[in-house]
């Protein structure tokens, strides 16, 4: 055990402060809102008051800490994207990942365990080079494998997952890794908070004051606050705050599901995706086989469960792992992907001024918690898109110049 | 699994159903503007409320106009579509 | 079986065999026990106390509800783990386990870390192990070996399940006094009612709390009966209700399947749960609740212990004394921690039975013998705040302590279903305030506690239930109100210095640690929630989130109304995959050539759903598949090759407005197409992405039939009914994809085969290249098609699908001496490679439009309108800004290999891919198409494309097509011996 631990028994009083301090009221203006206290608006929180000493901030959130699509998705963290502006994104994120811990003096849990997509047809295998390809011209640790060196790593796989639709190779990434996602919000949460920052939870924006092109105030249910800079990191409502400011994206929102079996002693140790079945499996910290799917067909403002959903992740799951089958799920739930036609994010300024977006998400947000708050805290500060974000601009539609991530992306999270 | 009462074939569960997206009215592609039509293109109504959506009866290829609240996603109104009703579509 | 102590004598209504002994064993031991037994039943009546081991502490437990909530007592049969042995039946040769031991239950050598509690705090992972960073990988690899409870058994079978669509009018869930009353009034109306109870019996709270009760038993037997007689009722036992989803779909769940139940109505009748105090030593193997108690008792005849304090709030603690006192039990005292305790006849009846009631005081703590099982309780008074006057403690010896302390709803599914739940002070429960359409709720999960009451409130969920269903028009009575005292304690949590007061057994979780998580600033429910994991073990919190609401709101000074729950999520009891997955269903198309391929020893491919031989010969794949391929592609080069293409869609568009329809569908221009003609008809997105292309060939002037690829002909044909409708034009679309049966005859030779075949003109002049024309082939009507996708003279025959076995046939027969062979899809790729010809979804993405192809050629931008013509449009002014095009390699066997997504690298940067490479027979090199800057696109000009090991190869960019570039043989004009 370590010492560490020690302090706990020594001490009669629980010897740790409060993480986030429970501001008694809003103030009448800040130099920065921030509407959405899940990982990004955090995080964005937190290097606004570490890397630019902008302090006086507000994070607005409706419900509580990390409760939105931060506390709900399976927590995967990897950085084997298609394009080079998505390699390059996702690859400083989990740069930054590998800090966290000790950089927040907070245990995220965070855990390689490599990352397996699998290929069941040609095709696929032809998209996995494809990736692999970039990925290694990027300096990504990324390739394709055959059966025996999955088999190697995951000896429980069903190669043929029962003969129907056997595995053929994968696209193999090491630093693929899982982190405890409420810890990620958490540890911003914190560090923002002891910089001066106010997280104001149970508070709702009702709209966004604009005058003359440019933003001047928050409307909340606990009433107006001024400032000339919102920052809108709300994933699954993005919309409803895009409305408030009169702004035009594509953005739609679809339910993303997930379930979670009865803990098990630990077997699994690699992550596994399919997207041909559907499944993305792995097992976490406490021993429960953590699972998804893709996303549910139509928009919804929803975060209802189906079952359609278990159903059909259930037969897929027991074809990759047919003695799973007397294993049960404990418990299903689902987060509101903000989807873009790209399969890109949606960021930086926007046509009104002081308004910036952190949005178009869909079922990637948690792994770019970092590199989304390092980036949009730059744009924020600097009033111009941080490089990393500047293919990520709401202005690539109008100008058809998308970010080419569909290509890969059918499930993989 | 919702029902959906397609205006044909009655009370469905959703199963049989394919979601069309949003109802949208095309602009004149020979008078719109490049950015009119790139934002006819891509952009949606995302906000929830009530919507006018097609949906598309999978077994027996019936297209038709549902109206949903897409936060309680209760179907509200279903009905066949008439393009004689559509002046501008 | 006398022999066994712990056994009572036959009661009434026992729900064991005792005509059938079973014997099984637990870790190691046999025991013998009834048939009806539980496992925990049979246990406890061998005179077992503890029965399994904690999640975090490995602590010692035992019984707590008997009713599927005791996840501290799960075990493993060798096949199976994480069984509930509270509900799991014995059956004869059973072997058990307890989970989450190392080295079995008694000597588990984890138990140790119960000593260390203090050192591991509420959230204790977050706070260490992680400096230095390169040490975190040492510890989580202990801190894993230590999670989890049973463990997989990779051996285990594939289970395979059936399923049930079910349907009803009303579905009841809980067969319980009020779910039975209201099933009855429903069904005596008419409706077709289904009543779910996941006990093994019916009867509910009939069978264990009131089971004592005589008149209660006969209420019981009456309500039985009746329901047993009703026509109208369906009641399955030993079915949970697992999960509610929209529009009234309920998860069924029992022992062999899943029924997805949709019902007309749903009316909740499931109950409560009885919960814990929290006290020191709550989880010691002994004390357990009144209702666990009672189902030892009443269902099991066991007696679960000699002598037994009750700590009481409620009522049904003194129901539960007279019943231990019937069943032989000491009740050496009743300590209630209401003031003014209990009065009326109950009370005067257990005084009556020499029990000593003391009002006003509490159990301070639980002390364990050595073996760690209950040996003695300390009762002194206490507060309404829960202040112990321990100047006046008692220790009482005593083997069983039952908390009878209060209830809280079995409200799961009604949150599923969207119920608002207010919190009402007069029974200190939650009830529902605002209920779904067609969803109801009755009885204690309704805040309706006394049992005429919960008949009554039955009987009123049953009527509005077929008032709704249209099957009553009478009044329906309003709900009964609650009189008297709360059933339920509105704070039974005590503090204690030495803590082990546990507020979640699941997770070891004790009353500082939630109050250091608040201390932490976790102080709202649902970050306590996920700060200290309350609630998230297997039982999902039906023991403890009640409390843990309470101890938030009492540390914030807030109302509970205002703390608020966390939401309850499917599923109720957890569901093994095996039910939910039921049978895999992978349906597989066929083509009706399918088994005339599979004699040919071909080897299949999927292509979405369907199966198309890849090549012949080869369903053994020791053979050298490239052999195979590169044999069939020469075969189409020189003499004659068939392949099927009958999984293409074909898709019959009829009508006078036909041509206008697939101007405004495909870029192309139909117009103008000739009866007896065929076109390229290629599709794009409104964005100007290429989604699709096929041929439109013209049999008259309202009738096209337009192919489209394997995979997208469902989205084609979806889209273009759309269209149809929205243009409101005079046209049809027909899907006849499976009533064709499709081939390509392909070939210098392949004219000279169909000759033998058709007595039609097929001649040059007659069927040109692009020419269409219906004749009769092998006596069959078919629909002839001069295609080129291989570059070669070839026929596309296509024929009603019955017939296409016969025709195949007959091909294969006429072709016989020009040595035709059947070829696959690899050779396919090839031969339309070495022409040039890109596929749509293999040399193209997602985003990738004609320009970009190369296949500005095919869009007719000056027509009125086509899909995505707009967008193209604006793309167009732009300029490609990435295009495909030919190149070719050497072959050579020691250079690194180029592969299909390797990448085209110009000044270090990615500047495209390659979609396709091959070897070629016919010109001896690698052939490829791949995406190159635009300003690369030059013949006889080099691109870098890097290989296989990284290693930078050049390529030669070559006009496409790489075959036959003046299209001689495609046209039928280039004498054989010059294409051969």
């Amino acid at each position: 055990m370590p010492l560490g631990l020690l302090r706990f028994a020594m001490s009669k009083k629980h010897p740790e402060p409060r993480m986030f301090r429970e501001p008694d009221a809003l103030k009448a203006a800040y130099d920065v809102v921030i509407i959405g206290a899940g990982g990004h608006g955090l995080a964005c929180a937190y290097y606004l008051a570490r890397d630019y000493g902008i302090t006086n901030v507000a994070v607005l959130e409706q419900g509580y800490i990390g409760g939105g699509n931060t506390g709900r998705n399976t927590t995967i963290v990897r950085s084997n994207y298609l394009t080079p502006e998505g390699v390059r994104f996702y690859d400083e994120s989990v740069r930054l990942y590998k800090d966290l811990s000790e950089d927040f003096d907070l245990n995220l849990f965070y855990s390689e365990r490599g990352h397996f997509t699998f290929a069941h047809t040609d095709s696929a295998l032809s998209t996995m080079r494809w990736r692999a390809e970039v990925n290694k011209h990027m300096g990504i640790e990324s390739e394709v494998v055959d059966r025996d060196t999955i088999q190697q790593a995951c000896p429980e796989l069903d190669l043929d997952c029962g003969g129907h639709l056997p595995v053929m190779g994968a696209l193999y990434h090491a630093p693929g890794a899982v982190a405890r996602h409420d810890a990620v919000a958490w540890g911003y949460g914190r560090g923002a908070d002891q910089r001066g920052v106010e997280i104001h939870q149970k508070t709702r924006v009702t709209d966004i004051r604009v005058e003359g092109g440019k933003v001047v105030g928050v409307e909340t249910d606990k009433g107006f606050v001024r400032t000339g800079k919102v920052v809108s990191a709300v994933a699954g409502f993005t919309p409803r705050i895009t409305e408030m400011v009169g702004l035009r994206t594509p953005i739609t929102i679809q339910p993303l599901q997930a379930c979670v079996t009865e803990p098990l002693k630990p077997w699994l140790d690699t992550i596994l995706v399919s997207a041909t079945l559907h499944v993305y499996v792995s097992q976490s910290s406490r021993g429960e086989l953590v699972m998804g799917s893709a996303l549910d067909p139509y928009e919804l403002h929803s975060t209802r469960s189906t079952l359609d959903f278990t159903e059909s992740l259930s037969g897929h799951l027991l074809d990759m792992f047919p003695f799973l089958s007397e294993i049960k799920v404990n418990r299903q739930w689902a987060g509101m992907a903000d989807m873009t036609p790209d399969f890109a994010p949606v960021m930086g300024r926007t046509p009104i001024d002081g308004f910036y977006l952190d949005s178009g998400w869909g079922t990637w947000g948690f792994k770019a918690t970092p590199v989304c708050g390092k980036t949009m805290s730059y744009t924020v500060a600097n009033d111009r898109e941080h490089e990393l974000i500047e293919p990520f601009g709401l202005s690539r539609f109008e100008n058809y110049r998308l970010v080419g991530e569909k290509g890969a992306a059918s499930v993989g999270h | 699994m919702k029902i959906i009462n397609c205006p044909v074939n009655g009370a469905r569960p959703l199963q049989e159903f394919a979601y069309g997206g949003p109802f949208r009215d095309m602009p004149d592609p020979a008078t719109a503007s490049d950015a009119e039509w790139g934002d006819y293109v891509f952009n949606r109504d995302g906000a929830p409320g009530v919507k006018r959506e097609w949906w598309y009866h999978l077994a027996s290829g019936v297209w038709f106009v549902a109206e949903r609240d897409t936060l309680r996603d209760r179907f509200l109104k279903t009905y066949l579509y008439d393009a004689g009703d559509q002046a501008n579509d | 079986m006398t022999d066994v102590p712990a056994r009572l004598p036959a009661r009434s209504g026992e729900w064991i065999d005792r005509d059938r002994v079973v014997e099984f064993r637990f870790e190691g031991q046999v025991y013998r026990g009834y048939a009806g037994d539980t496992v925990t039943s049979a246990l406890v009546a061998a005179g077992r106390r503890t029965l399994g081991r904690s999640f975090k502490y490995h602590r010692q437990r035992g019984v707590l509800s008997l009713a599927n909530h005791d996840v501290n007592v799960m075990v493993d049969d060798g096949q199976r783990t994480n069984l509930r042995a509270d509900v799991l039946p014995i059956s004869a040769g059973l072997e058990l386990q307890a989970v989450n031991t190392k080295g079995g239950l008694t000597g588990d050598r984890h138990r140790h870390i119960n000593r260390m509690a203090k050192l591991l705090p509420v959230g204790f992972y977050y706070k260490t192990f992680h400096r230095p960073r390169r040490l975190f990988p040492f510890w989580e690899r202990r801190i894993r070996a230590l999670a989890g409870l049973g463990t997989i058994k990779r051996d285990a079978p594939r289970v395979e399940t059936p399923k049930r669509y079910d349907f009803c009018d009303v579905l009841v869930i809980g067969a319980g006094p009020t779910g039975l009353s209201a099933a009855l009034a429903a069904a005596n109306n008419g409706a077709q009612v289904v009543i779910a109870d996941e006990n093994a019996r019916a009867g509910g709270s009939l069978t264990h709390q009131w089971a004592g009760d005589a008149e209660a038993v006969e209420i019981r037997e009456r309500l039985l009966s009746a329901v047993d007689a009703h026509e109208n009722i369906d009641l399955r036992t030993g079915t949970t209700a697992a999960g509610y989803y929209a529009d009234n779909w309920v998860a069924l769940v029992d022992d062999i399947r899943l029924s997805k139940m949709r019902a007309g109505q749903v009316i909740v009748a499931s109950g409560c749960f009885e919960q814990p105090a929290v006290f020191h030593g709550n989880d010691l193997p002994g004390v357990m609740l009144g209702s666990g108690a009672q189902r030892l008792l009443h269902r099991y005849a066991v007696r679960p212990f000699q002598r037994a304090v009750i700590l009481a709030a409620n009522s049904d603690a003194y129901r539960l004394a007279l019943d231990l006192v019937a069943a032989g039990i000491e009740v050496a005292t009743i300590a209630d921690l209401r003031t003014e305790g209990e009065t009326g006849p109950l009370a005067e009846r257990v005084t009556a039975e020499g029990v000593v009631v003391r009002r006003g005081c509490g159990v301070y703590e639980a002390h364990a013998d050595k073996n760690g099982e209950l040996s003695g309780v300390v009762v002194a008074p206490v507060t309404a705040e829960g202040e112990f006057d321990l100047g006046r403690q008692e220790s009482i010896s005593c083997d069983g302590l039952l908390m009878s302390v209060g209830w809280t709803p079995a409200a799961n599914l009604l949150y599923q279903a969207g119920t608002k739940m207010d919190y009402a002070d007069a029974v200190q429960q939650f009830v529902p305030a605002e209920l779904p359409d067609n969803v109801h709720a009755a009885g204690r999960v309704n805040g309706v506690h006394d049992l005429r009451q919960q008949l009554a409130d039955g009987e009123r969920a049953g009527l509005a239930a077929s008032l709704a269903l249209g099957l009553y028009s009478g009044e329906v009575p309003e709900q009964p109100r609650h009189e008297g005292g709360s059933p339920n304690h509105p704070y039974p949590i005590f503090d204690h210095p030495k803590g082990k007061n546990f507020v979640d057994f699941d997770e070891d979780l004790q009353l500082k640690d939630l109050l250091n998580a608040c201390q932490e600033g976790f102080d709202n429910i649902e970050l306590m929630k996920r700060y200290s994991t309350v609630g998230m073990g297997p039982s999902q919190g039906k023991h403890s989130n009640m409390n843990a609401v309470r101890i938030l709101a009492r540390h914030r000074g807030q109302s509970i109304m205002a703390t608020g729950t966390t939401t309850a999520r499917p599923y109720f009891h957890p569901v093994p995959l095996k039910l939910l997955a039921g049978r895999s269903f992978n349906p597989e198309r066929r083509t009706s050539l399918h088994e005339w391929h599979r004699a040919a020893d071909a080897r299949f491919v999927h292509v979405g759903d369907w199966l198309r031989p890849e090549v012949y010969g080869a369903a053994d794949t020791n053979r050298p598949l490239n052999e195979l391929v590169l044999k069939e592609v020469t075969a189409v080069r020189r003499a004659v090759g068939l392949i099927d293409v009958g999984t293409l869609g074909k898709l019959d568009i009829r009508g006078p407005d036909a041509a206008e329809f697939l101007e405004r569908i495909y870029t192309g221009r139909f117009s103008n197409v000739k009866h007896g003609r065929m076109t390229l008809a290629l599709r794009c997105d409104e964005s100007g992405v290429v989604t699709d292309d096929g041929i439109a060939a013209r049999f008259a002037g309202d009738h096209f039939y337009v192919t489209a690829s394997t995979t997208r002909s469902g989205a084609v044909l979806q889209d273009m009914q759309h269209w149809l409708m929205r243009w409101g034009l005079d046209a049809t679309v027909v899907n006849a994809t499976g009533h064709f049966a499709a081939m390509n005859l392909a070939g210098p030779y392949s004219r000279h085969v169909l000759a033998e075949l058709t007595s039609a003109d097929i001649s040059d002049d007659s069927l040109p290249f692009g020419g269409v024309a219906t004749a009769t082939v092998a006596g069959v009507p078919a629909r002839l098609m001069r295609v080129g996708f291989v570059g070669e003279l070839g026929f596309e025959i296509h024929v009603p699908a019955q017939f296409g076995p016969a025709v195949w046939e007959r091909v294969m027969a006429a072709g016989k001496q020009f040595d035709i062979c059947p070829f696959g899809v690899e050779a396919q790729r090839i031969l339309r490679l070495e022409k040039g010809i890109p596929i749509v979804g293999q040399d193209s993405d997602g985003l990738t439009n004609p320009f970009e192809m190369d296949m500005g050629w095919a869009l007719a931008m000056s027509k009125p309108f086509f899909i995505g013509q707009r967008s193209l449009q604006i793309l167009q002014r732009r300029g490609a800004e990435r295009v495909l095009a030919g190149f070719s390699l050497p072959r050579d066997g020691n250079a690194a290999q180029v592969r299909e997504s390797h990448l085209v690298i110009r000044d270090g940067e990615i500047v495209g891919r390659v979609t396709s490479v091959a070897y070629s027979p016919t010109l001896d090199r690698i052939i490829g198409l791949a995406y190159v800057a635009p300003a690369q696109n030059l013949p006889e000009s080099t691109v870098k494309i890097r290989a296989d090991g990284g290693v930078l190869r050049s390529a030669t960019v070559e006009r496409l097509p790489f075959y036959d570039p003046d299209d001689l043989a495609q046209a039928g004009v280039a004498s054989l011996q010059e294409v051969s």
